[in-house]
């Protein structure tokens, strides 16, 4: 009875995410779209194309793999909601992150990747490869400066257990990672513009050069997981570098704002800055951002 | 007993009656020779026998009827029994290898012969110094005489340079016994040491006149061209007499005339030898004729003996025993290379190939080379190994350099001929001469190498602790070997299986050890299954293999340093045995011989600067060394090279990738353990967590780095799928050692997480791709593609294989990535542990490329109809998927025991890992492999049901059917986008897969070969230069005296 009491509002706080990646998915390109002197598309607009691709009755499969990808992808982004606490403070927003720590959701963010890329792969069209290989590439220079953050972190709080993260940042903002160890923040700050993947990042899926990169061959339902999971994966990483860095969320209002203004630093910086290629993005996350990494860490061995 | 004398006089009769049959290739003359020489090899061996089953005292053979010194008289002890047992076998089946060369060469050849086994036994048992100079000069001119058999220019040449050189030789040392005559007043040898003659005022010159001159007799390096050109001139049945035959007996000789020397000779001596044997086989490495080879080989395995007539003071006791050890490995083994170089008939190394038409001679080529480097079981290993142990308790640490120096110089040219003979082609004309007579020889000779290693191991110390067992079976397989491969295979599978359930009970309790002996009897029965797909005999496999498994098992059973060491080389030869096989293998086995042989000796001189100054040969002995410094650095190099690490891992791709589709599981999962496995050893012997803050595991830590970097890096860069694989094995050992230089809880808890975690999903992979190499017949990626569709049973394998590799949770992989990440941060190496980690995610794009290339994407033309691989290679790889799925989900159940000994064994007693029913945590985090694993199960499982619901309808399309309408214009070739794929990636990063070390390897080796080539040029073939050396030689040996 408890497990599926607490199964309901795992259910609950699913619904909540996924409503919120997908309003914030229509924000967010309206904002674009404002900034760029456009009209641009209606905020329910995600709701729409979601219901679309879900309705779509012609349905082509590649094989096997093809058809799990999506799954994969999707129990990743599920995945790491399951795993990640929400609320602090709040047991039955907590999920499932009594199973693991930091260390499994960072790594299950691969579970998903890994799905979706033998799932494109299988598709066989050389974009989704081409999108993969530089998806990949691209991301184990990304990973740098965070795990250098999350070190420096761990030396910090001396846990790795988000919960407790959150905990030791309670007590007003100066408390925040933010202020506290604001080196780690930047440099972590600076590795999530390429993990959101927006300009100057997304020469993964590059609309002009390399139409939509791995996702190429997927439509119709297929297509409609996909985006499901893109939105549930953009609201729970930002609530991650929330829990991380800015102090948590003692209720769901301050959760949805804070994540909204956590993605939307990536979203800004992306108006800004043209695309990178991807052998000149590994060295430039390799350089500041790894360095601030270090320096982070260093300032506080000694 | 019959008299030892009438050995003398059968053997002198014979040859005199003989001569009445100068009929020229009188069959009678011939027959009459093989059977007198029956004789004194009888007379020996039972003289020999006695002298084993009782100690007696020596027979003392008195002549002219009085005693010494006023007459000649000859000994006959156990020592003289045994050389006089050697020469005089050697005489036998030397003669009946001569026998169809003697009928050409007629009856005054056979003369000589027997006039030379005469010569060598009188050398070897008389006591009185003149006696002995004009027996040497009687078996010197009967051997310038059998050099003449040969009628080529160069033979006649050689034989009279070894004319003058000898010449020369014998009038120093006459001069010397004039000398010693004129001041002691006696010639006999034991005379002359009761009387104290030595303290006589101006013997030292007579004694070193008498000493130099029997050391020339040993062609010292350099002054030796002259036996050079003999050894490749001769005929190669007579160049066996010299380095079997004439060696023994002038080895003898310097130790019967040893006592004369005061105790500084021993240092010359010792020091003439070693410099021989490191010199002359630093000239070897660069030669290509055979019979010159194997003269640089003999001369420096003489040398190697002189030297241990010189360190006899320290020897002690053990001197019969090493030098048992050593001189019957190069008596029995260099007479028989030489004999195989006759029936070759070839100068050029390269022929020996054709041996392959002839497999049991191939493998007493194997057996030969092998003794002659001193791989157990043969005797020269317990020899070497003594001699080592004996030098290092008197701290001469740099004779130990050189000799190991030497002995890996040895292996540089013995292991790349070997290599030849198992792989290059058989020229097509070339034949080999079979006689029987020919082949009985070789053979005797190759088997009684066996009957004197039990010898050996009966007398080294702590050589009746070695287990045995093993290597009878692997005899029995060798014995087995005409059986079908299916037949064969079950055997070894039963023979592991019956082992492991055997050894279970001794392990029970130490789970370190248990798991290694796991992945090693585990993991060998599960390759082993792969092994029924092959048709056939397969022969020489499967005593290869399990000897290698023996190595390995042999590492976890060790309670001494002998019995390390002895499994060590095990599994150095069972697995380098294994590699060769692969169609391309030659360089890349030759690479990893030579990897391991210095690795082995590196080990070796650890283990001998352990024990110094210590009693016994326990392992124990590791924690209270004398010289942790030196010992550890050493040992640990040592390990590395097996392990692979960064700048000793260029062996380690081409072994792996071009070994066969069932080997490369073996030397990969499993192999690579075995290095992992000493490491452990050491690192407790360090002094577990109390060793934690040496700076030999600091640098080991970045090591470990740096390695996985590299390692994944070069992976990513592969177009050959299995070379990927290897690079990937190069960067998880890497992890290995990183993890387990740590030296705290959660650290060794990472470290054995990754090795079993890398033997599960190494050897599955290696498996599944050796199976769809076996099937498309390439090892590009590229070429391949979508093969999902007809291996979907491999598919699902790579995947399980890649997941677990990625460390993507919920697998088993994962468990290693938290327990790494709780370790990093309790050790405080975060930058290490940051490079680690982003060899991590590198690791991704290879297992990405890897799948993608060989299972997705587009698939050819040419591989429509390939079958999916062999049951009995999908068989053990869903034993392992089941062995990865059980470990996921229940770490604990390995994890637990294993922290509960490493805290209560008192060896990482601090911030141990604690286990909450299935729930790990440590005072940073926790992780539930259980929990997780079912919250994913069920997540996926729902998600998957619900997108079946909602896309129930999907319409399977063809393979172009993709956005192009169905209208791609292009080949599936084109249009898979596999071939460099990582090319940005390249651009970005790829400076650091400049291939930095491999040059620097390269350099070394064409140094040394530049050296030798160079150096060599001394031997100018000029009679007048040879016997300038031998001057030279003389007088620089007198400065340095006096």
């Amino acid at each position: 009875m408890e497990l599926l009491i607490k199964i309901g509002f795992v259910l609950l706080g699913l619904f909540i995410i996924l409503n919120w990646g997908l309003i914030m998915a229509g924000i967010i390109r309206k904002i674009i779209a404002r900034v760029s002197m456009r009209r641009g598309i209606k905020i329910y607009q995600p709701y729409i194309n979601l219901i679309k691709n879900y309705s779509i009755r012609s349905q082509l499969s590649h094989g096997v793999m093809f058809y799990l990808g999506p799954v994969f992808r999707l129990s990743g982004g599920v995945g790491i909601f399951l795993f990640m606490p929400l609320i602090y403070g709040s047991e039955i927003w907590n999920n499932f992150s009594f199973t693991g720590d930091l260390i499994l959701i960072a790594y299950f963010m691969f579970f998903g990747m890994l799905g979706m890329a033998l799932g494109a792969g299988e598709g066989g069209h050389p974009y989704s490869a081409i999108g993969i290989s530089r998806g990949l590439a691209q991301f184990t220079a990304i990973e740098v400066p965070f795990t250098l953050a999350l070190l420096s972190l761990a030396i910090q709080y001396k846990t790795l257990s988000i919960s407790e993260i959150v905990a030791m940042q309670q007590g007003g903002i100066m408390h925040w990672t933010l202020f506290t160890n604001p080196v780690a923040t930047i440099a972590a700050m600076l590795s999530f513009l390429g993990a959101m993947g927006h300009s100057p990042f997304n020469v993964v899926m590059a609309p002009q050069e390399n139409p939509i990169g791995p996702p190429t061959e997927y439509h119709g339902t297929f297509l409609g997981v996909l985006q499901t999971n893109r939105a549930i994966l953009h609201v729970i990483e930002a609530v991650l570098y929330m829990n991380l860095f800015f102090g948590g969320a003692s209720s769901w209002l301050e959760l949805l704002v804070k994540s909204f203004f956590v993605y939307f630093w990536s979203v800004f910086v992306g108006m800004v800055f043209p695309r990178f290629r991807v052998d000149q993005s590994i060295p430039w996350m390799l350089k500041i951002p790894m360095v601030l990494g270090i320096l982070s860490i260093v300032l506080l061995i000694f | 007993m019959v008299n030892p004398v009438y050995i003398i006089a059968v053997l002198l009769s014979v040859s005199f009656l003989l001569g009445l049959f100068r009929k020229p290739g009188s069959d009678f003359a011939r027959l009459a020779a093989l059977i007198t020489l029956a004789f004194p090899a009888i007379v020996s061996v039972s003289w020999l026998l006695q002298f084993l089953g009782e100690p007696t005292s020596p027979f003392i053979i008195y002549t002219a009827g009085s005693v010494p010194p006023f007459s000649i008289n000859l000994k006959m002890g156990i020592e003289e029994a045994f050389l006089t047992s050697a020469v005089n076998i050697l005489g036998f089946f030397g003669f009946l290898y001569l026998y169809r060369t003697f009928k050409e060469s007629g009856v005054s050849a056979v003369v000589l012969f027997l006039v030379l086994v005469m010569g060598l036994n009188v050398v070897i048992m008389t006591r009185d110094i003149f006696n002995l100079f004009v027996f040497l000069e009687i078996t010197s001119i009967a051997l310038i005489g059998l050099i003449f058999l040969k009628k080529d220019i160069n033979a006649v040449s050689a034989g009279f340079k070894y004319l003058i050189a000898v010449s020369v030789i014998s009038t120093i040392l006459l001069l010397g016994i004039g000398f010693i005559y004129y001041f002691a007043g006696t010639l006999n040898i034991d005379d002359f040491v009761s009387k104290n003659s030595g303290a006589v005022k101006g013997m030292s010159t007579a004694v070193f006149l008498v000493i130099i001159a029997v050391l020339l007799e040993l062609k010292p390096f350099p002054a030796n061209g002259w036996g050079l050109d003999v050894y490749q001139s001769a005929h190669p049945g007579i160049s066996a007499m010299i380095s079997a035959g004439m060696a023994t007996a002038s080895l003898f000789v310097l130790y019967k005339i040893l006592p004369f020397g005061a105790v500084y000779w021993m240092q010359i001596i010792a020091a003439v030898g070693v410099i021989t044997f490191v010199g002359s086989n630093m000239l070897g490495i660069a030669q290509k004729n055979a019979n010159r080879l194997l003269g640089y080989s003999s001369i420096g395995q003489i040398g190697l003996m002189v030297g241990i007539i010189g360190f006899s003071p320290m020897l002690g006791k053990h001197l019969w025993m090493v030098f048992f050890g050593l001189f019957i490995s190069h008596f029995l083994a260099k007479a028989g290379l030489f004999w195989l170089s006759g029936m070759i008939g070839k100068e050029n190394i390269k022929s020996w190939s054709v041996l392959r038409k002839q497999p049991l001679l191939l493998i007493a080529f194997g057996v030969f080379a092998f003794a002659l480097i001193g791989f157990p079981p043969f005797p020269s290993f317990f020899g070497k190994w003594q001699l080592v142990m004996d030098l290092a308790a008197h701290g001469q640490f740099g004779w130990i350099v050189a000799i190991l120096l030497g002995s890996m110089l040895e292996g540089v040219y013995l292991f790349r001929w070997l290599g030849y003979a198992i792989k290059l082609d058989v020229e097509a004309d070339q034949k080999l001469d079979l006689g029987i007579e020919k082949l009985i020889p070789v053979g005797v000779f190759a088997l009684m190498l066996f009957g004197a290693s039990h010898f050996a191991i009966e007398n080294v110390p702590g050589g009746l602790t070695l287990n045995l067992i093993p290597v009878y079976f692997i005899l029995l397989l060798f014995v087995l070997d005409f059986l079908p491969a299916k037949i064969k295979n079950s055997i070894a599978i039963l023979g592991m299986a019956y082992y492991a359930w055997l050894l279970y009970p001794s392990l029970q309790d130490d789970t370190l050890r248990l798991v290694f002996a796991g992945i090693f009897l585990v993991g060998g029965v599960l390759t082993l299954f792969a092994g029924y797909s092959v048709k056939g005999k397969r022969a020489g496999f499967y005593p290869f293999a399990i000897m290698m498994y023996a190595g390995l098992i042999g590492l976890v059973e060790a309670k001494n340093l002998l019995q390390f060491f002895f499994a060590w080389e095990l599994m150095t030869l069972g697995s380098y045995v294994l590699i060769i096989r692969g169609k391309k293998s030659l360089v890349h086995a030759y690479n990893y011989m030579l990897f391991s042989l210095g690795g082995a000796y590196l080990i070796f001189l650890g283990m001998a600067l352990s024990v110094a100054g210590q009693h016994g040969l326990s392992l124990s002995l590791l924690n209270t060394t004398h010289f942790p410094g030196w010992a550890y650095t050493l040992l640990a190099i040592g390990f590395l090279t097996k392990t692979a690490a960064l700048g000793l891992h260029i062996w380690l791709p081409g072994a792996h990738a071009e070994a066969e589709s069932d080997v490369s599981p073996m030397v990969s999962g499993i192999l690579l353990k075995g290095g992992a496995f000493g490491l452990i050893v050491l690192f407790l012997a360090m002094g577990a967590e109390k060793a934690g803050g040496h700076p030999l595991l600091y640098a080991l830590g970045w090591l470990g780095a740096i390695t996985a970097v590299g390692g994944n890096l070069m992976a990513v860069f592969q177009e050959d799928a299995k070379r990927l694989l290897a690079y990937s094995s190069v960067g998880n050992l890497g992890y290995i050692l990183f993890a387990f230089a740590f030296m705290t809880n959660v650290g060794w808890l990472t470290g054995l997480t990754y090795s079993i975690n890398h033997f599960l999903f190494k050897t599955l992979l290696f498996l599944a791709i050796g199976g769809v190499v076996m099937r498309v017949k390439t090892h590009n990626m590229y070429e391949m593609g979508g093969l999902i569709k007809r291996m979907p049973w491999s598919f699902i394998a790579v995947l399980i294989g890649i997941i677990t590799l990625a460390g993507i949770p919920p697998l088993s992989g994962y468990a290693g990535k938290w327990l790494f990440y709780n370790a990093v941060i309790t050790k405080g190496w975060y930058f290490q542990g940051a490079m680690v980690f982003f060899s991590g995610t590198i690791a991704f794009l290879y297992c990405f490329k890897l799948i993608y290339s060989i299972f997705l994407g587009q698939e050819k033309d040419k591989f429509r109809k390939v079958k999916e691989v062999p049951v009995w290679y999908i068989l053990p790889q869903f034993i392992l998927i089941i062995g990865i799925m059980v470990f996921s989900a229940r770490p604990d159940l390995v994890l637990k025991p294993i922290g509960a000994l490493l805290s209560q064994a008192g060896y990482f007693p601090t911030d141990p890992l604690t286990w909450e029913n299935v729930t790990a945590s440590t005072n940073l985090g926790y992780w539930s492999g259980y929990k997780i694993m079912l919250v994913i199960g069920v997540m996926f499982v729902t998600l998957l049901t619900w997108l079946l619901v909602m896309s129930r309808k999907a319409q399977k399309v063809k393979q172009f059917n993709i956005v192009y309408s169905g209208e791609r214009p292009f080949t599936p070739e084109t249009t898979h986008f596999s071939h460099n794929m990582f090319a940005p990636y390249y651009k970005a990063l790829g400076f650091l897969t400049i291939p930095v070390v491999t040059s620097f390897w390269e350099g070394v080796n064409s140094t040394a070969h530049a050296f030798a080539d160079s150096f060599r040029k001394i031997y100018s073939g000029n009679g007048q230069t040879y016997i300038a050396h031998i001057l030279a030689y003389i007088i620089i040996v007198y400065l340095i005296i006096f």
